[in-house]
């Protein structure tokens, strides 16, 4: 990819990940899943969780796996009003840069 | 070195954060170790570079800095989306060490001013064709100009030998009319034409004069200040 993930942009991709999953995901497949999209370093989403954990946007649990506790995070009513004001943000977006892209005055 | 090494460094740099964040950062990271399988220690260790390097992404997010990934791995961005695939990435550290070195960009040298001085040099350098070809260009200006400056005055004469002529017809009627009436005839055709011929070469200089001085100003300036404008 060319074009830099911003702060937002990454929270957004984070939020949606965490929230494809009804019973919470963590932190190893959260790297996978958003690395599938994205080129980002290993180290840059724990501080994203972090925040979003701060934010109140991911609540965390920790569930017994394999005999050891594994940190779960789910995404909070207030982390899916969040990710809807950024996927509308997002529409609004690209489409205006779509229109730029393909010549259209208005998609 | 290994997982565990890693983690008991990562854990003394962030010795001087709340309990409770380095308690979570730990567990993360070792929550992050044992998803990934041993069989992907090495591969991990590798990605996140350093201790110092993953120490730093979490402090730098906690005391509010921007974390600047570029002190520990310098990836230009022809490496980065160029040489991905080959894998070569060295250990965090001795990247922070060349970043600094190499993180500078470099900026354009040349400059407008420096572009005409150079244009100004070559043209002394090459003083005695350039003078040459400046006449030569100047006296083609000039030819051009004189020969529709003289389209216009030949037409213009044209006109006044018609008038002459008319004139000269009239004064004759007395003595010779049937000459006189086609000299009279003669002389008016004649400035008919050349009144035709005026406005015509008139018409003209007014289309070519200005495009000739748009063309050479273009020419002039062509070489300074690029193609376009």
């Amino acid at each position: 990819m060319v074009f830099n993930t911003g702060a937002a942009l990454l929270d957004a991709i984070v939020l949606a990940v965490v929230s494809g999953e009804d019973e919470g995901t963590y932190g190893y497949r959260i790297t996978q899943d958003v690395r599938r999209v994205i080129d980002v370093s290993e180290s840059t989403l724990y501080p994203v969780l972090r925040r979003l954990q701060k934010d109140d946007c991911l609540e965390v649990y920790d569930r017994q796996f394999d005999g050891r506790n594994r940190r779960y995070y789910k995404v909070t009513s207030r982390g899916m009003a969040q990710l809807n004001l950024y996927r509308s943000e997002w529409k609004a977006y690209t489409k205006k840069i779509n229109a730029i892209f393909e010549g259209g005055v208005t998609a | 070195m290994n997982r565990v090494e890693f983690m008991a460094e990562l854990e003394r740099l962030l010795a001087d954060l709340p309990e409770d964040e380095r308690q979570a950062a730990v567990q993360y990271y070792a929550d992050y170790f044992a998803d990934a399988g041993a069989e992907n220690e090495a591969e991990v260790i590798r990605e996140l570079g350093s201790p110092e390097k993953t120490a730093e992404s979490i402090k730098a997010d906690y005391y509010g800095r921007t974390f600047d990934e570029s002190r520990f791995e310098h990836k230009d961005y022809m490496e980065k989306y160029g040489q991905q695939a080959s894998g070569q990435q060295t250990s965090g550290q001795q990247q922070a060490g060349t970043a600094s070195a190499s993180g500078e960009e470099k900026k354009p040298w040349t400059s407008r001013g420096l572009k005409i001085l150079l244009i100004v040099l070559i043209a002394i350098v090459v003083w005695p064709v350039s003078l040459g070809l400046i006449c030569a260009v100047l006296g083609i200006l000039a030819a051009v100009v004189c020969l529709f400056a003289g389209l216009v005055i030949a037409a213009v004469c044209v006109m006044i030998a018609g008038g002459v002529t008319a004139v000269t017809g009239l004064l004759m009627s007395v003595a010779y009319p049937p000459a006189a009436l086609m000299t009279t005839g003669i002389g008016l055709l004649l400035f008919v034409l050349g009144l035709i011929a005026t406005v015509g070469t008139v018409k003209l200089c007014m289309i070519v004069y200005p495009a000739m001085l748009r063309g050479f100003v273009e020419l002039c300036r062509r070489p300074i200040h690029g193609k376009a404008v």
